[in-house]
């Protein structure tokens, strides 16, 4: 009796909303929202790029060789202000970065997801790993500050120059390991069962399976999560600075491919911003570096991101 | 096939890895160097003859020769001083392209720990060196120092510009204001008696600055000693590290005060410089009163100059003399500080070309 009134209830209501073409205010009104909500970020996003761009065109437009080659100064904002020693200090860090904490970080995981046995102690560690993701970025300077600069262990400061471009490339290296093992993690957890048990099937050993099904099957993930954790490593000032980055003048001006000064003193993009944006009161050109250094910054950036997308299609084309 | 292709994957992995190596070892190598310079300085007697000889020759220095010097310099320190050293190698690069000079400014304390590990060649201070930096440099071997005056610096007490109720402040108003006393009060007249009854917003450097130590020393501990408390500041103020802040600050509130190194007060907008009687009369901060020490906040800026270090290193000797050279009022000027008397700026000269020694 009930379930037929209401069943006739809907049925009328769903005929008036077709005959009388009624609005569905909340649905619209939630609709709206969420448009506004997208809107927002893209207008906010859009301010931030066009302000920047628009004042870096008096560094990149007018004198754009002289700004990439140019060195950090923080007294006047002439002709030899520019980034070259800050590329330089990024573009190592990045690289050290790749070679420490990717081999290391998929390492782990692969031990972790693959071989470890599903016990407590095992899943102690992984809530830790996720945790450690999450430790803001300056503890991990303070890390650096005490293993790599005061060599309170292992004296490890002989081997990295102490305040050089090696001990904020491992810091930084240590800084994104976690987030390397957890996305690792996630990609070897996608693979089917089907894969595995198929390799099991015809004969391979473990290693035989995770060389030639795992690891390929989840390369495109993996290659996802770490490109973003550099792209994260890259925009990253506070552990730069406690592990001695330069912020008022830098005396090298090393080629880019100079692997002998990578322990000597060094800067980079970030700390370059930071610098130029404090000294920007006293002189015009300062702002104007500091836009176009976050332009270089961004540019940095994007060149790595689609580089991992690069690399990603071609990993799942492989797949596929 | 599919085999191969795996194989590559891994190939740039192995290559870069070997790389890194590579450059860690090479790495390894060159920090052996700078790091052996003060152990030769410091081991005997002789580089105080040496260091005479090479300043005979180097009065005689041209700029031509200088642009032959190549090398390292190696400074950290006051981020007062920064600037001045900045500036100076700013300059310096025209005459000499091929030295290379660092500049670091983490602080005066700070940059005496580095130095006295003979992590640097030149400290900037914006005090003169304790005895117990003193101590720490003598027991790292660090005994040769030459002390430089370079420059003066002003510490500009103010208000917003909208403020046209204080004009002056006295270092006892100053105590009442800024001082351990002066915690919770929340207006000018709770603090001090006599100042007007309006809000107090209070804007100063953090415990790490040096003009913070300065404003310390200067203004806030003979009050502090008589009133029998600690030689501090309150705590409920609002302190950064960065001078721009504080100018925001300043601005950002009618009655607010606050303390800041003169060369970044004397060019902002929308802010208000005090006079200051330290006990002689209500003085103006202007270029000329402080570099004759007639307003009461001004504080001498130094350089400590390792001198063993000089005597191995040519480049250091170059850029120290082209430092206390005509190079010095420009650069001091430029970055918004008082200049010193030709007198005082002949005796700096003096100091270092006879190298005379702290003790």
């Amino acid at each position: 009796m009930i379930s037929r009134l209401s069943d006739e209830k809907s049925r009328a209501a769903i005929a008036a909303s077709i005959e009388r073409r009624r609005v569905d205010a909340r649905g619209l009104l939630f609709r709206t929202v969420l448009q506004a909500c997208l809107l927002l970020t893209l207008a906010l996003l859009a301010v931030l790029l066009i302000t920047v761009a628009f004042d870096s065109t008096d560094q990149l437009g007018a004198r754009f060789w002289d700004f990439l080659g140019g060195t950090l100064r923080s007294q006047s904002g002439d002709e030899q202000l520019g980034v070259h020693q800050a590329i330089y200090g990024s573009m190592w860090i990045a690289i050290i970065v790749a070679l420490l904490a990717f081999p290391i970080g998929i390492g782990a995981a692969v031990y972790l997801e693959e071989y470890a046995p599903r016990n407590r102690f095992t899943s102690f560690i992984e809530v830790n790993i996720r945790n450690l993701a999450g430790v803001p970025s300056i503890v991990y300077g303070l890390l650096g500050l005490a293993l790599l600069l005061n060599g309170q262990i292992f004296g490890l400061d002989r081997l990295t120059g102490g305040r050089s471009t090696l001990s904020g490339g491992i810091t930084l290296a240590i800084l994104v390991l976690p987030i390397v093992v957890i996305t690792s993690g996630e990609a070897f957890r996608a693979v089917p069962t089907a894969l595995r048990e198929g390799a099991y099937g015809v004969g391979a050993t473990k290693w035989e399976m995770i060389r030639t099904q795992v690891l390929p099957y989840a390369a495109p993930g993996i290659l996802t999560g770490t490109l973003l954790s550099m792209a994260r490593a890259i925009g990253e000032a506070a552990p730069l600075i406690l592990v001695g980055a330069v912020t008022g003048r830098l005396g090298d001006n090393p080629g880019l491919f100079d692997l002998g000064a990578l322990d000597e003193r060094f800067t980079a993009l970030p700390i370059v911003i930071t610098s130029w944006t404090q000294q920007s009161g006293r002189d015009a050109g300062f702002a104007t570096a500091a836009a176009a250094a976050i332009v270089v910054l961004l540019v940095f950036v994007l060149m790595m991101n689609s580089a991992a997308i690069g690399l990603r299609n071609r990993f799942e084309k492989k797949r596929g | 096939m599919r085999d191969s292709r795996r194989r590559l994957l891994w190939l740039p992995v192995i290559v870069v890895s070997f790389a890194l190596v590579a450059a860690a070892c090479g790495g390894d190598e060159d920090a052996s160097t700078p790091a052996a310079a003060p152990d030769t300085g410091s081991s005997d007697a002789a580089p105080a003859t040496t260091a005479a000889a090479t300043a005979e020759e180097e009065t005689a220095t041209a700029e031509e020769e200088m642009a032959s010097v190549s090398g390292e310099v190696n400074i950290s320190g006051s981020s007062t001083v920064e600037p001045i050293s900045i500036r100076v190698a700013e300059l310096f690069e025209d005459v000499a392209p091929d030295v290379s000079v660092t500049v670091d400014g983490p602080g005066t304390g700070d940059g005496f720990k580095l130095f006295c590990a003979g992590e640097t060649d030149i400290s900037d201070a914006s005090r003169q060196i304790k005895d117990s930096e003193k101590e720490d440099c003598f027991a790292n071997g660090i005994t040769n120092i030459v002390e430089l005056k370079v420059g003066v610096d002003g510490i500009a007490v103010m208000t917003n510009a909208n403020n046209g109720a204080v004009e002056c402040l006295s270092f006892h108003q100053l105590f009442d204001l800024i001082g351990p006393n002066g915690e919770g009060a929340s207006t000018w007249a709770e603090a001090s008696a006599g100042l007007p009854d309006a809000p107090l917003d209070i804007f100063g450097p953090g415990e790490e600055s040096g003009t913070f130590d300065s404003f310390i020393e200067i203004v806030l501990e003979d009050l502090a000693d008589e009133a029998g408390v600690d030689a501090t500041t309150r705590t409920d103020y609002s302190p950064s590290g960065d001078d721009n802040v504080i100018l925001q600050g300043i601005q950002s509130s009618d009655t607010s005060l606050g303390w800041v190194g003169f060369a970044f007060a004397v060019n902002a907008s929308g802010v208000k410089l005090l006079e200051v009687d330290g006990g002689d009369g209500c003085v103006t901060p202007t270029p000329d009163t402080i570099a004759s020490n007639e307003y009461p906040i001004s504080r001498d800026l130094w350089i400590y100059v390792n001198a063993d270090a000089a005597a191995a290193n040519p480049a250091l000797v170059a850029y120290v003399d082209f430092y206390v050279s005509d190079a010095l009022s420009q650069a001091v000027s430029e970055v918004g500080y008082v200049p010193l008397t030709d007198a005082a700026h002949a005796e700096t000269a003096d100091r270092w070309h006879s190298r005379s020694l702290i003790s």
